[in-house]
């Protein structure tokens, strides 16, 4: 039975571990957020918050079940609150804030005549739509950036 | 088939007004933009697609207008 108490404590490593890959699951976003495959759906993000939730998760239960062994009571419930403020953030932005979008309920709609404009172009040149249109029509993007 | 593509400038967001895409607020330090938005218009200047995402972090990707193009003219 090694139930004395070890003045060697070990290193409770998932805690720390757990907790820079949680928080790399927030701070990375920006660079996901470049390709659509890990834009689209943020499964990149996603996981990285699971595997430093399992991880912390497993920190935590040495920390509790074995205290002479490990060590992490309080540092590592500071770490698992953060890292769920930062998962709290990160859904709330993601399956929230980045669904709020106008209804533009009086867009053009298939069928309907584009409404015509003349916009400047990079060189300062007015260009008209109805210029755009031939001989193969147009996609017209609205681009805004990433916001 | 080519593609040409052409930078137009809405500074005033007068166009996207006229097509009802302001987005009040979203952009950088709360400015109004436009939201994400694309359309096919054909030779004749009707809309024939329309795209108008659900989320902004979502936009049309140039294969899935290819296939839209490609289904029309067919």
């Amino acid at each position: 039975m090694a139930d004395k108490i070890d003045m060697n404590q070990k290193w409770n490593w998932p805690l720390w571990i757990g907790f820079a890959v949680a928080i790399a699951g927030l701070f990375s976003y920006p660079l996901f957020a470049q390709y659509p495959l890990t834009r689209d759906f943020p499964w990149a993000n996603l996981l990285l918050f699971a595997v430093g939730g399992i991880l912390l998760g497993a920190g935590l239960v040495r920390a509790f079940g074995r205290p002479q062994l490990y060590h992490g009571k309080i540092f590592g419930s500071i770490f698992a609150v953060l890292a769920l403020l930062a998962f709290g953030f990160f859904a709330h932005e993601i399956f929230y804030v980045h669904r709020q979008v106008p209804l533009s309920a009086q867009a053009p709609r298939v069928g309907e005549n584009a409404p015509a404009f003349t916009l400047p172009d990079q060189n300062g040149k007015r260009v008209a739509l109805a210029d755009l249109l031939s001989p193969n029509g147009a996609i017209l993007i609205f681009y805004r950036g990433h916001w | 088939m080519g593609f040409n593509y052409r930078f137009l400038s809405d500074e005033n967001a007068e166009v996207i007004r006229r097509y009802d895409l302001l987005h009040p607020g979203a952009g950088p330090r709360h400015t109004d933009i436009a939201r994400p938005a694309e359309f096919y218009i054909d030779s004749g200047g009707i809309v024939q697609w329309v795209n108008l995402t659900g989320n902004i972090a979502v936009r049309a990707r140039p294969e899935e207008a290819l296939r839209v193009i490609d289904a029309l003219k067919q």
